[in-house]
């Protein structure tokens, strides 16, 4: 654990504050300390490709961007039990082994049609099962209770919180939508085309 | 008059005592406002209430260390990252549960005025006639007509936004402009009235958020972050609204730390001459004296100073001659309703974050219905658009999917019920001296749950609101039904109800303790049934007239 940098200024990963160079490690990727999830530099980094598969950069930035990764980390890290840490942890290593198998080489080194095929046939096949209900809404808790295949339960919670951190992101709130601090005003008849940034 | 003698003592700072102060220190009496927990100063100490959403580690969610140090807290919604210093601490303040009993405190200077869902709405008369009626509990000493001008009074002064409904079920008050109703509600209120004509209503909600300028209070800037404390004073709170009026007069001293642990009674006057407080940071003990004491200290807590302020004449503490001191614990049963889409509308939105939603006043077991149960129960509610990161059925990740995110979701509607709990001698609080508090104090005890007339009545809210919902035109409608487990309402009632007969009441129709006259129990410990509307206005009316009963009656010397 100890060759990975602390941040000690967590405004880091909870907005698109400056990197500090202190957290930067050999590739330049930031890390987070993590207190309770015991997972290696290369699985963060597996983490990290699978938020940004998720919000990839495209005309507008992706989840690696706008540090949702270190996000989700800080919330995977602090927000669930330790069995729920452990089931999404083994499946992140049967990810990782699944990809390997069938590609012979990691998610990271996939190219973004091959990751998306990834992802899109856990969703598909776990929503065929109905194993989990995918992850909904706004919410600002982790799901109740993860997914008892562990290949699905790491999939829906980096998933959710990719989706929660990209949307309550000071870039999605300030950019792509319309996110007043002091509204001011209630307009019940707000036209939805009115709702986006220009 | 020595340092630590008063007029009028107040033992506690949230929506009642706050009010107690007011009305007392307006009224020229020299008073101290005693509150167990730490000053919170309006405004500058409301640290969260100007971050946006990105600022909180953890965007508001819960961590699995808050969820280790708030057992209680964690059982519902209050437990989240961006007003966690405002619960108390629940290392340093435990209870015992004989039953489960959700209890949600806070701890300091405005109590739960600063985090109370200001939903405010009047009783009925004939909530104020159901105990004599069906035979339940004792029967109100006031009527509606008692508390009708001080309804008014405490509106005018609180700041209620409402609209003028016209239904004797909920009575109009002295509203501020309505908030809005957004094109679902609204479609919804017409679909309401074509089919349920008059005999089931969908109204605005009344908000203790002002919608317009009031005193020196900003009027509601629609950012529904109540719960963080206003930096505008848009919603009543003891801070923004009965504590600078107080001040105002000079006559109120303001002692936070100040945990009252009994009611000194004095056997020959048969009064109190005022309270012993325990300083919460030094654990030094002092006196303070008075001739009028107003507890306040919060339903349960109220109870507790009572039962712990035992003499050899009163052994199971101050009011427990009728042996009802610490019975007939309620609070309103929730956690059942309903929720579905609603089609179409889909070009519309809101812009605002209203801190409001819709109500539906009581319609069961009126004018003429009988259920298989008595009394009944409303619903809050509202409509509103799925957020940004929903499921989107088409496609799972990636780009379009991330720009799909920037569209809203569909129409939801959903509506929640609250119903009346019954007094229950059986359902009660106890002193627990085995366990101790931070401070060696004995904590309280809980034994109270919903019976038979309250399960009966969540059938029907359940049901009904699948009904009200397919009514309203409202699709894919799920239904759910929670456990009923009291406390979670945090609408706490009983305790020291009040009563025509010192032998069944620990209360007087005046809020004056029958075994000890110059005391006031003025907030939700008094209540003799719990109606099915939020009490807290309530509580503000009984506590501004029973102040003016004080004070007239110590001007005649009579207490």
């Amino acid at each position: 654990m100890n060759r990975r940098a602390v941040i000690r200024n967590l405004a880091l990963v909870i907005g698109s504050a400056t990197l500090l160079p202190s957290c930067l490690k050999n590739g330049g990727t930031p890390v987070v300390a993590l207190k309770h999830l015991n997972i290696n530099a290369d699985q963060e980094d597996l983490i990290g490709d699978v938020c940004e598969t998720i919000i990839p950069k495209t005309n507008t930035p992706g989840a690696k961007d706008l540090n949702v990764h270190l996000f989700v980390l800080k919330m995977l890290d602090d927000c669930y039990t330790k069995k729920d840490q452990k089931t999404i942890v083994s499946g992140l290593v049967e990810f990782d082994n699944m990809v390997q198998k069938r590609y012979n080489q990691s998610f990271g080194n996939l190219n973004e049609k091959d990751r998306v095929a990834v992802l899109t046939g856990i969703e598909e096949s776990a929503k065929k099962q109905n194993k989990a209900k995918a992850p909904a809404g706004r919410n600002t808790k982790p799901q109740k209770t993860v997914d008892a295949n562990p290949l699905f339960a790491f999939y829906w919670a980096v998933k959710q919180q990719t989706l929660f951190g990209y949307t309550t992101s000071q870039y999605f709130m300030t950019k792509q939508i319309v996110y007043e601090l002091v509204p001011g005003r209630y307009n019940a008849h707000f036209p939805v085309k009115n709702l986006k940034q220009a | 008059m020595s340092a630590n003698t008063y007029d009028a003592i107040v033992i506690g700072s949230g929506i009642s005592g706050g009010w107690a102060a007011k009305e007392l220190t307006e009224k020229g009496l020299k008073t101290i406002m005693l509150e167990r927990g730490r000053n919170i100063e309006h405004i500058k100490d409301y640290v969260n209430a100007n971050k946006d959403p990105w600022e909180f580690p953890h965007r508001g969610g819960r961590t699995q260390e808050m969820i280790k140090d708030y057992p209680v807290l964690k059982r519902d919604y209050p437990l989240n990252e961006t007003n966690l210093d405002y619960w108390v601490n629940e290392k340093e303040s435990p209870y015992v549960e004989t039953k489960r009993f959700d209890w949600f405190r806070g701890y300091h200077v405005g109590g739960r005025s600063l985090m109370w869902g200001r939903q405010s709405y009047r009783w009925a008369e004939l909530d104020f006639e159901a105990n004599a009626k069906d035979g339940i509990g004792v029967d109100w000493p006031i009527r509606y007509k008692d508390l009708e001008p001080w309804y008014g009074y405490a509106e005018k002064f609180a700041g209620i936004s409402g609209n003028r409904d016209g239904l004797s079920i909920l009575p109009d008050g002295e509203f501020m402009p309505p908030m809005d109703m957004n094109v679902v509600e609204k479609d919804v209120a017409k679909r309401f009235k074509d089919f349920y004509k008059d005999s089931r209503n969908f109204v605005i909600g009344r908000t203790a958020n002002i919608t317009q300028p009031h005193y020196a209070r900003t009027n509601c800037q629609y950012r529904n972050k109540c719960w963080l404390g206003c930096p505008f004073g848009a919603y009543f709170s003891t801070q923004s609204s009965t504590l600078p009026a107080a001040m105002a007069t000079g006559n109120l001293t303001v002692r936070p730390w100040s945990i009252v642990t009994k009611i000194l009674y004095d056997k020959d006057t048969k009064k109190a001459k005022g309270v012993e407080v325990l300083d919460a940071e030094t654990n030094q003990t002092y006196e303070f004296y008075a001739k009028v004491v107003f507890v306040n200290a919060s339903t349960f807590n109220s109870a507790w100073i009572l039962m712990n302020s035992a003499t050899d004449i009163w052994p199971d503490g101050l009011g427990s001659s009728s042996g009802e001191l610490g019975h007939n614990v309620m609070d309103h049963h929730l956690g059942v309703g309903a929720f579905g889409k609603v089609e179409g509308f889909e070009d519309k939105y809101y812009f605002g974050r209203r801190a409001n939603g819709i109500y539906i006043p009581r319609y069961r077991n009126l004018n003429g219905e009988k259920r298989d149960y008595i009394r009944g129960f409303g619903y809050q509610g509202g409509g509103s658009r799925e957020g940004w990161s929903r499921d989107i059925a088409e496609m799972s990740i990636g780009g379009d999917f991330k720009d799909a995110l920037t569209e809203p979701g569909a129409w939801t509607m959903h509506i929640g019920g609250f119903g009346e709990t019954l007094p229950y001698h059986d359902n009660k609080i106890t002193l627990d001296k085995n366990v101790k508090d931070k401070w060696g104090l004995p904590v309280l005890a809980f034994d109270a749950e919903i019976k038979d007339n309250e399960k009966k009545m969540r059938i029907d809210m359940e049901n009904d609101a699948k009904e009200m919902l397919a009514a309203a035109g409202v699709k894919n409608i799920q239904s759910y039904s929670g456990n009923g487990f009291l406390g979670r309402g945090i609408h706490e009632m009983g305790t020291a109800r009040m009563g025509r007969d010192p032998k069944t009441s620990v209360l007087n129709g005046w809020n004056q303790v029958w075994d000890a006259q110059n005391v006031f129990v003025t907030d939700g410990a008094a209540m003799a049934s719990t109606a099915c509307q939020n009490p807290s206005l309530t509580y503000m009316a009984m506590t501004a007239r029973a102040a003016n009963h004080a004070v007239e009656e110590l001007k005649k010397n009579n207490i």
